[in-house]
């Protein structure tokens, strides 16, 4: 490890990694008329966040995104290929072209939005508090104590929220839902304040726990889109008008209200304007 | 169409990864010290020991170096709790990282056990040592000198494995890459700037360690 050469060897992989990163590729996202051509939509879902998508009996990613993306395939006459993407890399892969467009816990706020452009919203995300029964923690005021700990998901749109807003309670950030409701079940934090609309999914391998799961329209709706490359136009206009067809068809609630087992909390209003 | 690199959206959170460096830097430390002293009582056991306690210590070994670390902090910070064992996420992961890296440690540090010389244990046995002053006068300033390189690449190993950390909810220096990731997007530029952080933390501890194996064992480690 202190040998001259392994630092020079150390020193010169580190500068042409950097050289790598910093060195514009050629590689980039396809326009819609590449994606024609080529026959075939790349879409990159999140399959550890269940049910928008998930690895279903048959180890194949099912769920409420590849379906949507299935029903976009089919409008645009090409075939799907799904690809499981994580948090680090999904913008990359649609800056360089391996996947055209990116679903899975992409809110929109205007920070990403510098680095990504949205279609038109797919679903909107309702926020409230998961916690065990009979422990009185239904408010922000409830959950603003330093005694409370918050299980959150890490990289989750709700976690800046609440360090403004609750910012005496404690955060245990964690990878995922299922460890965030072990976590609860478990007594290691108390509460979580995030996303409600999968819990009826999420919470059902913990069938012991007595849940309560208590809506804060206070906090606002988000909503989620496709991600595509930044000045992907042709691609992204195409989809949105996907999109409201899909809308409009009520292709998008049907598949909701099958993966999540009820309606959405909110109505995405589908306008003909983009 | 191509990406455009910009940096300014995440270079006002480099003091944030930089404090996620020096948790990084204290998990590392931590486990290493405690899976050097774990290794050292095992390969004491293992090279004087009597057959049922070897017996213990290979099994100890065998299962630490065949499961993931992944899967073994998993256990301790998931699979307690229903025992009624509640560890806080630093201690689950800290405990997990020791009792990996003493598996390690002690096939490094039982290697040199073996590179001893009969004539030196014998000498001590006829001075009446016990065996933890045989290992501590006689045996650890022998093999120091053979052990100190793989000792130190070890500690390095333990200071990228710190990574693990962030899946059970320690804000370590990738922790809060993942943090900053999702709140700018910029993944190239975040995990970038860590890449050079972890690239720094390491080089400075490689320069440390030499001075170190220098001053206390005379190891003639290149600095530089």
């Amino acid at each position: 490890m202190t040998d001259r050469r392994a630092i020079f060897v150390g020193g010169a992989a580190a500068a042409a990694a950097a050289a790598a990163l910093l060195t514009p590729t050629e590689a980039s996202a396809r326009p819609l008329e590449d994606v024609l051509r080529a026959g075939e939509l790349r879409v990159g879902v999140n399959p550890t966040l269940p049910p928008r998508a998930l690895f279903n009996d048959r180890n194949v990613i099912d769920g409420f995104e590849p379906e949507v993306a299935a029903a976009i395939a089919q409008k645009m006459g090409v075939r799907l290929v799904l690809q499981a993407v994580g948090s680090p890399e999904r913008i990359p892969m649609v800056a360089s072209g391996r996947i055209d467009f990116v679903m899975g816990a992409m809110s929109r706020t205007s920070e990403r939005a510098k680095v990504i452009d949205y279609t038109v919203p797919v679903h909107s995300e309702n926020y409230g508090i998961v916690s065990v029964a009979g422990r009185g923690l239904t408010t922000i005021e409830a959950l603003n104590k330093p005694e409370v700990t918050l299980a959150q998901v890490r990289g989750t749109t709700a976690i800046p929220y609440i360090q403004r807003a609750m910012p005496n309670a404690q955060v245990l950030l964690l990878d995922n839902y299922p460890d965030r409701n072990r976590a609860i079940a478990q007594g290691r934090a108390q509460a979580s304040f995030d996303g409600i609309d999968s819990v009826r999914f999420a919470l059902r391998p913990f069938r012991q726990v007595q849940w309560e799961v208590t809506a804060v329209p206070s906090f606002g709706v988000t909503y989620s889109g496709l991600g595509v490359a930044k000045n992907n136009h042709s691609l992204r206009l195409w989809l949105n008008v996907a999109l409201y067809e899909l809308h409009t068809d009520g292709t998008i609630e049907r598949l909701w209200e099958k993966w999540f087992d009820g309606p959405m909390f909110t109505k995405v209003p589908a306008s003909p304007f983009f | 169409m191509n990406y455009s690199l910009i940096y300014s959206q995440v270079t006002p959170h480099i003091p944030y990864l930089l404090g996620g460096a020096v948790l990084t830097l204290q998990l590392a430390v931590i486990s290493f010290v405690a899976g050097w002293a774990i290794g050292l009582v095992n390969a004491s056991v293992l090279h004087f020991g009597p057959r049922p306690a070897r017996a213990a210590v290979q099994a100890y070994v065998t299962f630490f170096i065949n499961t993931p670390l992944l899967v073994q902090i998993f256990f301790i910070f998931f699979v307690l709790p229903d025992a009624g064992i509640l560890l806080s996420p630093y201690a689950a992961v800290a405990i997990g990282m020791s009792l990996n890296a003493g598996a390690y440690l002690t096939e490094i540090q039982r290697a040199g056990f073996q590179s001893l010389r009969r004539e030196e244990i014998d000498a001590a046995t006829a001075m009446g040592f016990s065996v933890p002053q045989m290992v501590w006068y006689v045996i650890l300033p022998h093999i120091a000198k053979a052990l100190y390189p793989p000792l130190s690449n070890q500690f390095i190993i333990q200071v990228m494995t710190t990574s693990i950390a962030a899946i059970f909810a320690v804000e370590e220096l990738t922790g809060r890459a993942y943090n900053v990731n999702s709140l700018t997007f910029r993944s190239l530029e975040v995990f970038s700037i860590t890449a050079v952080i972890y690239v720094a933390l390491t080089l400075v501890c490689s320069l440390a360690l030499a001075l170190l194996g220098r001053w206390l064992f005379r190891v003639k480690a290149r600095i530089l």
